[in-house]
C-alpha cells in the first residue's frame, strides 16, 4: 500500500506543477459538453431518438463526454511513460522497491481520482445549467464506471506506450486510435441510426460498451440485459489490458 | 567483511536470442562481492558492465546462470532484491519538472524514509553535495553536472545495504567528484556494499577494495589492486637523476631493454619490464659507472595493467 501511495504522491506532485494540465483534466470535458454538446443540442432540437423515446442531445451526450474524458486521462497518463523515459527516471523507477503492478496501480488510482473529480464537476454543471435529467440514485454506478473506464483505457494504452518506443509513432497511434474508436462507437450518436457495417464494428468497440453503461447509469437509456453484457465485456477488457500492461512493463527495458 | 553481498555464477545474457543476429553481452561471468566492500567493475565500452548492472538491479532478466543480491535470486525474488538496493544509472534520471527538494522527497517516499528522518538526512546530503542553494529550483533549470549530482545524492538519502553506481561521477566537476568519492568511502565504512562501474581508472584505483575487469562478457581478472597488478608481467616506471648526463650515458641506457624512454638535462625517465630484482640490478649497473643523485621507482598504474590485460586476454577471447 505504501508504494501505491508513493506513486500517487509522485503523480500528485507532478500534476500540480502545471495549471494547464489541471485545467485539461478537470474542466475540459465540461467545456466539451457546454460548447459541442450545446451546439448539437440546438441542432437536434427534437432530441435523439432512442428505443425508450426521444431524449435531449445534452442528456444523451453526457455519457459520451464522461467516456471521452476517461479516455483522455488515460492517454495523458500513458503518455507520461514517454516523459519519464525522456527524463531517464522511468528506468530508475523500475529499480525502486515496488512491484510492476503496484507502479501501474499507483499511477492509475491517482488518475482515477482526477476522473472522479472531473465527472463530478461535469455532471453537476450539466444538471444545473443544461437541465440534464441525471439519475442520482445511480450515481455510484456512474462513478464506478468512470473509474473502471479510466483504468481499462490506461492499461490498454500503457501496453502501446511501452512497446512503441518512439514518441511520434505513439502520437500517430493515439490519433488514429482516438479517431476510429470515437467515431465507431455510441459516443456521439445512437448505434441504431448507423449503417449495418459501422454498427457491427461499433458493437465490438470497448468504448461503446463503456459509453452505453455510463449512459444507462446517467440518464437510463438502454436495456438491462445488453448493459450487463457490455459491463462484463468491459471488465474482461480491463483484466486483459492489465495483464498485457504488466507484461509490457516487465519487459520494457529489453532491447 | 567475508559475507557475500552479490554472487554471480556463470551468468549469460544474450539479447535478441531468437533473432538471426543474437548479441552475447555476458558470457559465463562469475564474480562475488563481499559485504561492506567497494567493488569496481572495469571494462571497455560494450564489455558487458551495464548489462550486468541491469541484471543485478532487476531491470532485465538473465538468459542463464545464477545471480543473487543480498541472498535473493534476481529473477524469483525481484522485489526483495529491490528492497535491498539503491541505484544510480548511467542515464541521467530526475523529475525535471519538480524542484530539487521534491525530487529528494519523492525518492525518500519510495524508499520509506520516515518524514522526520528525511529532514535530518536531507540537511546532511545537500550539504555534502553542495545542493543547498538549489533546493527550490526546478531540475529542468539546472546544469547537467548539477542534475547528475542530484541523482547521485539521492542514493545517500536512504540506507539500503547495497549501492550500485554506474559511471556516477560522469559530468561532475573535480570538487563534486571528490565529494562523491568521499561519500562513497563513508558509506562503505558504515557497512554498505558499493558496486561501481567507471572509466576513470584513477578513481577505481583510489576507491576500490576489489576490482574486476570484464571483457567480451567475461571476467578476465579480479582481486584487490596488487593481485590485479600481479596478473600482468610487472612494469616499473623509473626516474633517475644523474650528476651529469652525457650522450654516451643516454646511448648506454637506450641499449637496455626499456619500454619507454625520455630524458631531460640530467634526468631520464623510462619504463622497464621485469621483476623487482632485475629492475634494481639495472639501476645498480648504471650506478657503477654514473653517479646517481636521485632515484624514483613506481609500479605500473591500473591503467597500464588494464590496457595490457585487455590486449592479451581480450585478443585471446
Amino acid at each position: 500500500m505504501n508504494m501505491i501511495l508513493a506513486v500517487m504522491y509522485r503523480e500528485y506532485r507532478i500534476r500540480t506543477t502545471s495549471m494547464t494540465w489541471l485545467f485539461y483534466d478537470l474542466l475540459m470535458p465540461l467545456t466539451y459538453l457546454l460548447l459541442f454538446g450545446l451546439g448539437l443540442d440546438r441542432a437536434f432540437a427534437g432530441g435523439v431518438q432512442t428505443q425508450g423515446g426521444p431524449v435531449s442531445y445534452n442528456a444523451f451526450f453526457l455519457a459520451g463526454v464522461l467516456s471521452m474524458a476517461s479516455f483522455g486521462i488515460a492517454i495523458n497518463t500513458a503518455y507520461g511513460f514517454f516523459v519519464d523515459r525522456d527524463n531517464g527516471i522511468f528506468y530508475e523507477f523500475l529499480t525502486y522497491p515496488m512491484t510492476r503492478p503496484q507502479f501501474l496501480i499507483g499511477k492509475i488510482v491517482f488518475n482515477c481520482l482526477m476522473s472522479l473529480m472531473q465527472a463530478a464537476i461535469t455532471i453537476s454543471v450539466g444538471v444545473l445549467l443544461l437541465e440534464i435529467p441525471f439519475r442520482w440514485e445511480r450515481a455510484f454506478f456512474v462513478f464506478a464506471g468512470v473509474v473502471i473506464g479510466t483504468a481499462g483505457w490506461f492499461f490498454f494504452l500503457t501496453t502501446f506506450a511501452l512497446r512503441i518506443r518512439r514518441n511520434d509513432m505513439f502520437n500517430m497511434f493515439i490519433n488514429v486510435a482516438y479517431f476510429l474508436l470515437m467515431f465507431a462507437s455510441s459516443l456521439f450518436y445512437p448505434l441504431d441510426s448507423l449503417p449495418a457495417w459501422l454498427k457491427s464494428a461499433a458493437q465490438l468497440n470497448p468504448l461503446t460498451w463503456h459509453t452505453d453503461v455510463l449512459r444507462y447509469a446517467t440518464v437510463g437509456i438502454g436495456s438491462v440485459d445488453i448493459i450487463a453484457a457490455e459491463a462484463i465485456a468491459f471488465a474482461v477488457f480491463l483484466v486483459i489490458a492489465f495483464w498485457f500492461a504488466v507484461r509490457a512493463l516487465k519487459y520494457s527495458v529489453l532491447k | 567483511m567475508n559475507e557475500i553481498a552479490i554472487a554471480v555464477d556463470n551468468l549469460v545474457k544474450v539479447y535478441k536470442e531468437k533473432s538471426a543476429t543474437p548479441v552475447r553481452a555476458l558470457d559465463g561471468l562469475t564474480l562475488q562481492v563481499r559485504k561492506g566492500e567497494i567493488f569496481g567493475l572495469l571494462g571497455r565500452n560494450g564489455a558487458g558492465k551495464t548489462t550486468l548492472l541491469r541484471i543485478l538491479t532487476t531491470l532485465i532478466p538473465p538468459t542463464r546462470g545464477s545471480v543473487r543480491v543480498s541472498g535473493f535470486d534476481v529473477q524469483k525474488e525481484g522485489l526483495s532484491v529491490r528492497k535491498s538496493i539503491c541505484v544510480v544509472l548511467q542515464e541521467n534520471a530526475a523529475e525535471l519538472y519538480l524542484s530539487v527538494k521534491d525530487n529528494f522527497a519523492t525518492y525518500a517516499r519510495f524508499h520509506s524514509v520516515p518524514r522526520e528522518e528525511f529532514k535530518v538526512r536531507l540537511h546532511s546530503v545537500v550539504e555534502q553535495f553542495g545542493l543547498r542553494d538549489y533546493l527550490n529550483q526546478k531540475v529542468i533549470d539546472l546544469s547537467g553536472g548539477l542534475k547528475r549530482r542530484l541523482q547521485v545524492a539521492k542514493v545517500f538519502l536512504v540506507d539500503r545495504p547495497i549501492v550500485f553506481l554506474d559511471e556516477a561521477t560522469t559530468g561532475m566537476d573535480p570538487i563534486n567528484k571528490r565529494a562523491t568519492l568521499n561519500a562513497i568511502r563513508e558509506q562503505a565504512r558504515m557497512g554498505r556494499t558499493v558496486l561501481l562501474t567507471t572509466h576513470i581508472l584513477e578513481e577505481a584505483e583510489e576507491l576500490c577494495d576489489t576490482i574486476a575487469i570484464i571483457d567480451h562478457g567475461k571476467c578476465i581478472a579480479t582481486g584487490d589492486l596488487p593481485t590485479i597488478k600481479s596478473r600482468v608481467s610487472p612494469v616499473y616506471d623509473l626516474a633517475i637523476t644523474f650528476e651529469s648526463l652525457d650522450a654516451s650515458t643516454i646511448q648506454q641506457i637506450q641499449s637496455l631493454p626499456v619500454l619507454k624512454f625520455s630524458h631531460g638535462e640530467n634526468t631520464v625517465e623510462m619504463s622497464v619490464k621485469g621483476d623487482p630484482l632485475s629492475t634494481l640490478n639495472l639501476v645498480t649497473e648504471l650506478a657503477k659507472t654514473h653517479k646517481i643523485i636521485h632515484f624514483e621507482a613506481n609500479s605500473a598504474s591500473l591503467e597500464d595493467v588494464f590496457l595490457e590485460l585487455l590486449e592479451t586476454k581480450g585478443v585471446q577471447s
